[in-house]
């Protein structure tokens, strides 16, 4: 698989006026499905109109698909698809109509949009509804609607803005389901969500963003599964405890559950082989459950 | 023996035909703008005022061919009275108006109070494409409202000339730069303004009235201030009469000296600086559009 990054920023910054939005910004992220993560304000919108090529960065430079994003705008437009935040969809036509339109609007000729209206109206639940005006739909069929253009012309990378809002929990499940979807179509795809739990379900790959820099970034199995090892003990916890410092493992007790960590040696080992000594058993033992909501809350120092 | 039936899961084909990049974009926007205007793919009462204006704008054309159908039928030596190409302009002047009043605010406030903009923003179009894309469907329209009626007298005229009819083609062929001049001289007056009250204003009817109330109240307050004040250099006071300009510069253009009636007319001034002043306004509310909507996409 070529790894070569489909989006690259050097020293990237943004300022609206006196007001900072990306300062300092690296980052290569290579295919694949990235979930860009971070609170309102984090620079996550005005990173997005960067690629776009709306917004012109202050400091730096960034690329996208190879493309200078700045000089290079309608490369990497004629090769993107974007789904809004906002409300984006012109209410007197039908769904058809306009996911044609939108087929267009990035080049396809008119026989062609037509085909790929209708197959990526299938795609995302919309054949019996593509005859009705969009001003009808509900939250969920207008979010599909925005996936919808957002795919239809076949692009290479596709960028997902809050692509949930607003929707109940059964549309939730539709729309990650179908954004997971896309990296088998070879679509690589950059969600940006507040909602660490969507990008922990759809992504491979996380860029975080706080206050406008980069918090962390890589693999999201990397950020989550953290070398730690969770044990509930049965019996003399502080023996436990003290043959594993003696080990040279790192613990955190809290009650009768340890935190165990090493960097020497494997911790499952450590705890096995302490619990042996000791002679005490446990109730529990696995890895440490690490959520993206850790990672993001220990980086940010909330 | 049943043959088994096999079921194939084609699931998503990606596209690797033609991509006509920004040229596609363009042509796309400029046929959505026309569909737009005449209420193309959309509901049933966004169709009938903009075709019932077309009606207005051909109808006559069509009523002079008949009664000269007639009159070369029944009296033939007799003299046409029906009026000529530049009257015709006259006439659908103000059908042209009422049309761009309301095609203009279609053309654009939706895009912006629904953001649909947003899209457009990720598409291989820059905002100056988006705007001449609209510009380039208002003006065509105002093509086709002039100029179907026109080419309907030309060539009805001409079937029914004594002369024959591709002598008669022939013998006004002078006639067609000059309804080609007049038609982009009622565009050049009519849509630049059209799309930069419709570039500030939130609502369709709102930029609707805010622009004939230009166009409209102009005239009297032009007439108001060349009539009524002493002022020096009153008389070009009368530029404000935005409605008032192509019918004088159009009439130039067809070798007359305009209408008593024309406030621009009465006071003097040549059509020259009729036009001078047409082109001043279209240039200045092009620019004006075309600042704002680089700020906003």
């Amino acid at each position: 698989m070529d790894n070569t990054p489909i989006l690259s920023a050097s020293n990237l910054g943004h300022a609206y006026g006196s007001i900072v939005a990306l300062h300092g910004v690296d980052f290569d992220l290579p295919p694949g499905r990235i979930g860009l993560v971070g609170a309102n304000g984090a620079g996550k919108t005005t990173l997005i109109k960067i690629l776009l090529g709306i917004l012109r960065p202050t400091t730096g430079s960034v690329t996208a698909l190879g493309f200078d994003a700045t000089k290079d705008m309608l490369d990497v437009r004629s090769r993107i698809g974007y789904m809004p935040e906002s409300d984006c969809l012109p209410l007197d036509v039908t769904a058809s109509e306009f996911i044609v339109y939108a087929a267009g609007l990035a080049g396809l000729p008119r026989n062609a949009a037509r085909q790929r209206s209708s197959d990526v109206l299938t795609l995302v639940g919309l054949e019996e509804e593509r005859f009705r005006p969009l001003g009808g739909f509900s939250t969920g069929m207008k979010q599909r609607t925005k996936l919808a253009q957002a795919i239809v012309h076949d692009p290479e990378l596709v960028f997902l803005d809050e692509p949930t809002a607003g929707l109940d929990p059964e549309g939730r499940e539709e729309m990650l389901e179908l954004i997971s979807r896309l990296g088998g179509f070879g679509i690589n795809v950059l969600v940006s969500s507040h909602v660490l739990g969507d990008i922990e379900r759809t992504c491979d790959r996380v860029l975080m963003l706080d206050g406008g820099r980069v918090l962390r970034s890589g693999p999201l199995s990397h950020l989550v599964d953290a070398d730690v090892v969770s044990v509930d003990v049965l019996g003399d916890v502080s023996a436990v405890v003290e043959h594993l410092t003696a080990a040279g493992a790192t613990v955190e007790t809290t009650g009768t559950r340890l935190l165990v960590s090493s960097s020497d040696d494997d911790p499952f080992r450590l705890v096995r082989d302490a619990l042996v000594s000791t002679g005490n058993g446990m109730r529990s033992l696995g890895p440490k459950a690490t959520t993206l909501e850790d990672v993001f809350l220990e980086g940010s120092g909330t | 023996m049943t043959e088994r039936g096999v079921v194939f899961d084609l699931g998503y084909t990606p596209h690797e035909g033609e991509r006509r990049g920004r040229r596609g974009a363009i042509a796309t926007m400029y046929r959505d703008g026309l569909y737009r205007v005449f209420g193309i793919h959309r509901r049933a009462r966004k169709k009938i005022l903009p075709w019932l204006l077309v009606v207005f704008a051909v109808l006559p054309a069509v009523a002079f061919v008949g009664f000269a159908f007639l009159l070369s039928t029944f009296a033939p030596d007799a003299e046409s009275p029906f009026g000529s190409h530049a009257d015709y302009f006259g006439l659908t002047g103000a059908i042209v108006l009422l049309f761009v009043a309301l095609a203009a605010p279609e053309l654009l406030i939706p895009d912006r109070r629904e953001g649909v903009l947003a899209i457009y923003s990720s598409r291989p179009l820059t905002p100056d494409n988006y705007v001449g894309a609209r510009a380039a469907s208002l003006l065509t329209v105002i093509a086709g409202f002039t100029l179907i009626p026109q080419a309907l007298m030309y060539v009805g005229f001409a079937a029914l000339s004594s002369d024959g009819f591709f002598k008669a083609l022939g013998a006004n062929a002078s006639e067609i730069p000059r309804i080609l001049a007049a038609t982009l001289v009622f565009g050049l007056a009519y849509a630049p303004l059209a799309l930069l009250v419709s570039t500030i204003a939130n609502r369709k009817a709102a930029a609707t009235g805010i622009y004939l109330g230009i166009m409209l109240i102009g005239s009297a307050l032009a007439a108001a201030l060349v009539e009524a004040t002493n002022l020096p250099g009153r008389r070009y006071a009368a530029l404000l009469s935005l409605a008032e300009h192509p019918e004088y510069v159009t009439s130039w253009i067809f070798g007359g000296t305009g209408s008593g009636d024309l406030v621009v007319a009465s006071t003097g001034l040549d059509p020259w600086v009729s036009l001078v002043a047409m082109l001043v306004i279209a240039v200045g509310s092009s620019l004006l559009v075309a600042w704002r909507y680089r700020r906003i996409m």
